[in-house]
């Protein structure tokens, strides 16, 4: 062993018990180094502290009477904010609150004048008068020719919009977009600055309706040019007309809308700015969010409904207005493109157990028809004039079509099926729920094919999926907003299926404006629908959910912006 | 001298006798395993696990897919018990006549004089009826499990009735046998509420038909059932999911996915690690430079990026177990770090003597090699091994849990941690089973690995 006689640094602690003035002066050194370590500690809690005000300034409480601020969430980044292109409630919920129209619907769901001061209707021939004082956020005026602009771009072939059939009732529309006729010869014009004049190929009773519809917002020919391609891309490749301009887009992360000074009636905008912080699909994220009082908004799910009756919040509902169902691809490379296969699908199906037992959410309704029950038919409502019988399965039933189809596919055991879902938890569960229904009741195996929303939307234009989960809001407030879904011309009828019966029905509907007419079509649609299993209909969507109550004005609709936030304004604490 | 004052020496052969049989090296550290408690409680765990993986199915015989939508997300040791009753038969509800005309603003409507219950209150159906408002253009029913007095919560807006003339509701939707508070609220023209509202607590009651347990196989013969009586629903011992499938089975197996990736990758790469180290170890010079630069590069290659690239090259499609591809780019990207230790052992064990005395005595190096050098790294190599056991598993559960592992139905460890996950806050069963499996699993691996450590240490050994 060596001998070590001089004490290390760190033994002078270990013998505290005979205090030498060696120890004293280490306890001093101590003392002096604890204070140091307080000190900077302290600092550093402030720092830390002020950092976090500083963060809790950046993303915000959930309303601010003194900025004027709202923050909520978005369930995704709006995937596209062209207005010709857009297909998604995400952007059009965004277009709603930085663009207009000729015209939108007010607090009461009435339709107001917004670009438009003045419009007249005949038959055939629609006139709108442009406001003088409407601008573009740049302090530009808007004028006729924005609109001509727009809507030709819609329908232009090469601009590929899947919402170009939503103009086919101006004419030239229809043939202008399948390529035969050149852009020049739509039927709008601009008779002057502040003078659109809007020919029909047919009569549209509700064509005022439809020029609340984002796809008719106005776009500047000048900056879409000056944007090469990129146009709506980002903050500030957008010319905003609306209540609101995005002040910031972070991709993926959060968007910004802040009050237009140039609006034409921004004496109306009480809100200076809506803040979306957070950009995600995780409703339980959201629901804590609220809780936190960092959101003003939350929907709930069927896990968390619960838990909101233990914090007694008044929870709201409202019927979303959109319907949710399988669609089947009808290609004829497709197995489902065979008729008993669906008739098999659909006799097993059970709208009520889904609606009942899985998804477990108020104000949702088991499906029983495309067109929701809030249709308007020619006096009272559609579905009380027109009623669809409910889907009851029937399992015996199921596996004898099932035979059939194996017989005429020439298989010899089920079929494999890929089911195109979204990433949400609740298309997860149904995704899986239905997975085991075919499974047990026909021994069809599913692969379920998730896939963010984006994704989702391009594969279902692909055509690539056999069953995809799939739901449709309505764009205007007739039923032909559901009716022409699945008419052979239409892009959003992602199935491909053709049917000259139900087109020539689709046809007498809108060249009609004799309401008797028009509603035996949609019911002759509802029909073939239900016949031909061209969809399995699973629910009509409603929700409920859980404002700030110091949020007021807030207006949720089945048509149109929802939500609605530029009549809202904030209540005082 | 008498010849007998001589005797020879007698060679002395034993010079040390054997008291006790000599102990080989894995007799040795079985012997100093078995004094480490907690390898050896860790030793039973994963045996456990191993017999409850492959052999539990066959005891618990659920089908990990099967739905029981009438127990979703029951947890643990949830009451069963349900009344037999006769089959559902559709209400019609209560209609009345009402006088036509314009309808007061909300603020002037009254509450329903009564509410009632029409019929029992089951789960199938709570069927609700209530004295008409004069004046009231639709109602609202809401329901709730707490009372809403005193502030007036009313709770869920279960249903819009549009129809005045309607004045009663059925209620499907997803009842449960709780004490419920039914609310009614008079509705203007413009579906605003009137403040007042009539309230009526509802008891519920379990309820099952003869033809649903025949159905779900919980009695043979549903003629022997009479309405009135009680059965218990299937017993799920862990309790349900989101969707009403058995826990304990999906956990079993779940543990098949995720032990399968757990074990059979971590030894395919510590093998392959073996013979690339001890190659690169033995040879040396500028063969192990070489060799060792490319695991240096193998270790920079992103494992997530590799393993979406394996998944194409595989041609996983949409909704396709991702196991393989998830298990071949575990073995692609994980031997390194096996490899370097191997080698260095190597590099250590090649200059010890003794390996100068076998090469002396003609060894071949096949010999050399399986005989001295392998045995000697095999501390090192088993500790690797455990260790790479709980690691492998979390890839797997992450992996699962970002959605590139199974695909479902089938269950692992992760995919039902990020299932349960979604809603820890209401029902937390569903995600602790499955988190405690991982992290017991972890743990055992781990401990039993510090446990070999130490036993299988050459060094260790006198030190007993």
């Amino acid at each position: 062993m060596s001998e070590i006689t001089e004490p290390s640094a760190a033994g002078g602690f270990d013998d505290a018990r005979d205090a030498t003035p060696a120890a004293r002066l280490d306890w001093g050194a101590l003392w002096q180094l604890l204070r140091l370590g307080l000190i900077g500690f302290g600092v550093l809690a402030v720092i830390l502290w002020l950092l976090a005000q500083w963060n809790e300034g950046g993303a915000g409480n959930a309303v601010d009477a003194v900025t004027g601020t709202v923050t909520l969430t978005l369930s995704q980044e709006p995937p596209q904010m062209d207005s010709t292109r857009g297909t998604d409630q995400v952007s059009f919920r965004i277009l709603g609150h930085v663009m207009e129209g000729l015209l939108r619907y007010d607090a009461n769901n009435r339709l107001v004048g917004a670009v438009a001061e003045r419009w007249e209707g005949t038959e055939m021939l629609w006139t709108f008068h442009l406001r003088e004082e409407a601008r573009w956020h740049t302090g530009e005026p808007i004028t006729a020719h924005d609109f001509v602009f727009a809507w030709r771009k819609v329908v232009d072939p090469a601009n590929a919009s899947q919402y170009a059939f939503i103009m086919f009732g101006i004419e030239n529309a229809e043939a202008i977009n399948r390529g035969d006729m050149p852009l020049e010869s739509l039927g709008v014009r601009a008779i002057d600055e502040r003078t659109l004049e809007v020919r029909l190929a047919r009569p549209l009773p509700y064509f005022g309706k439809l020029t609340a519809f984002a796809t008719y917002n106005p776009i500047n020919e000048a900056f879409y040019e000056s944007r090469a391609g990129r146009y709506a891309a980002d903050a500030e490749d957008m010319l905003y007309n609306g209540p609101f301009v995005i002040s910031s887009w972070v991709h993926g992360a959060s968007l910004r809308l802040e009050k237009n000074p140039n609006y034409w009636d921004a004496g109306r905008i009480k809100l200076n700015a809506i803040d979306h912080a957070y950009i995600t699909t995780d409703t339980n994220a959201v629901l804590n969010l609220f809780k936190d009082d960092k959101v003003a908004l939350t929907s709930l799910n069927a896990e968390n409904l619960d838990d909101a009756l233990q914090q007694r919040w008044r929870i709201n509902r409202f019927a979303d207005g959109s319907v949710y169902f399988m669609e089947l691809n009808h290609a004829p490379d497709r197995l489902t493109s065979n008729y008993n296969l669906r008739k098999a699908l659909q006799a097993v199906n059970d709208p009520a157990e889904l609606v009942y037992k899985v998804i477990k959410l108020p104000g949702n309704l088991p499906g029983r028809s495309l067109f929701p029950v809030w249709l308007k038919g020619v006096n009272g409502y559609f579905r009380q004039e027109y009623p669809a019988p409910e889907q009851v399965p029937d399992e015996a039933l199921g596996r004898r079509y099932l035979a059939q189809a194996l017989d005429e596919l020439g298989l010899d055991e089920p079929p494999t099926l890929v089911m195109l879902t979204g990433d949400s938890p609740s298309a997860n569960k149904q995704s899986e729920y239905y997975q085991n229904l075919f499974k047990q009741k026909l021994g069809i195996d599913i692969k379920i094919d998730r896939q963010i929303f984006k994704q989702r939307l391009a594969k279902m234009t692909a055509g690539d999926f056999d069953i995809v989960m799939a739901g449709w809001g309505p764009d205007y407030d007739d039923p032909m907003t559901f009716g022409d879904l699945f008419a052979s011309w239409n892009e959003n009828n992602r199935g491909r299926y053709v049917n000259p019966a139900l087109d020539e029905a689709v046809e007498i509907a809108r060249s009609s404006s004799d309401a008797r007419t028009r509603m035996e079509a949609f019911a002759r649609v509802q029909e073939i629908i239900r016949e031909d299993a061209v969809i399995l209909v699973n629910y009509e969507l409603g929700s409920v959910y859980v404002a700030n109550p110091r949020v007021k004005g807030l207006v949720r609709r089945a048509v149109g912006t929802d939500p609605d936030y530029t009549n809202a304004w904030i209540e005082e604490a | 001298m008498a010849e007998l004052s001589f005797e020879p020496v007698r060679v002395e052969r034993e010079v040390e006798t054997i008291s006790r049989p000599s102990l080989s090296y894995w007799q040795d550290a079985w012997i100093r395993l078995k004094a480490n408690r907690r390898a050896l409680i860790s030793l039973y765990i994963v045996i456990g696990l191993l017999l409850f993986t492959v052999f539990g199915p066959f005891v618990w015989t659920v089908d990990p897919a099967a739905q029981d939508l009438d127990q979703i997300s029951a947890p643990p040791g949830a009451d069963r018990s349900a009344t037999v009753v006769d089959d559902y038969a559709v209400w019609r509800g209560v209609t009345v006549d009402v006088p036509a005309g314009g309808s007061p603003p909300a603020a002037e409507l009254l509450a329903p004089g009564a509410v009632s219950v029409h019929g029992p209150a089951e789960t199938r159906a709570v069927r609700l009826a209530w004295d008409p408002v004069s004046g009231a253009a639709a109602y609202r029913v809401y329901r709730n499990i707490l009372d809403p007095e005193p502030d007036g919560a009313l709770g869920l807006p279960i249903a819009d009735v549009l129809d005045p003339a309607q004045v009663s509701f059925e209620d499907r939707l997803d009842l449960k046998p709780l004490t419920y508070y039914y609310s009614v609220v008079a509705m203007d023209a413009l579906g605003n509420e009137s403040r007042a509202y009539r309230t009526v607590g509802v008891e519920v009651t379990r309820v099952i038909t003869a033809a649903e347990a025949v159905a779900k196989g919980l009695v043979e013969d549903g003629d022997t059932l009479q309405p009135g009586d009680t059965l218990n629903l299937a017993a799920h011992p862990l309790g349900t999911d989101y969707l009403g499938r058995d826990l304990l089975a999906r956990l079993m197996h779940g543990a098949r996915v995720s032990l399968f990736i757990g074990i059979v990758a971590p030894f395919a790469f510590v093998i392959l690690g073996i013979v690339y180290g001890s190659a690169a170890g033995f040879v040396g010079g500028r063969f192990d430079q070489l060799l060792m630069r490319f695991a240096d590069f193998v270790v920079a290659l992103p494992f997530l990026l590799f393993m979406i690239l394996l998944r194409i090259l595989f041609g996983v499609g949409a909704g396709e177990s991702g196991i393989y591809p998830m298990m071949v780019a575990m073995v692609l990207l994980s031997w390194p770090g096996a490899a370097r230790l191997v080698r260095g052992q190597i590099l250590q064990i090649r200059e010890e003597g003794y390996i100068g005395a076998s090469r002396l005595l003609g060894a071949k190096t096949n010999y050399l090699v399986l005989r001295h050098m392998i045995p000697n790294t095999m501390g090192v190599i088993l500790v690797t091994l455990t260790f790479a056991v709980p690691s492998a598993i979390f890839t797997e559960a992450f992996l699962s849990f970002i959605g590139m592992g199974v695909a479902p139905p089938t269950p692992s460890w992760g995919s039902m941690c990020n299932e349960g996950l979604k809603t820890m806050l209401t029902t937390p069963h569903e995600l602790i089973a499955p988190a405690a499996f991982i992290s017991i699993t972890v743990l055992a691996f781990n401990l039993l690995g510090d446990g070999l450590r130490d036993a299988l240490d050459a060094r260790m050994r006198s030190a007993e």
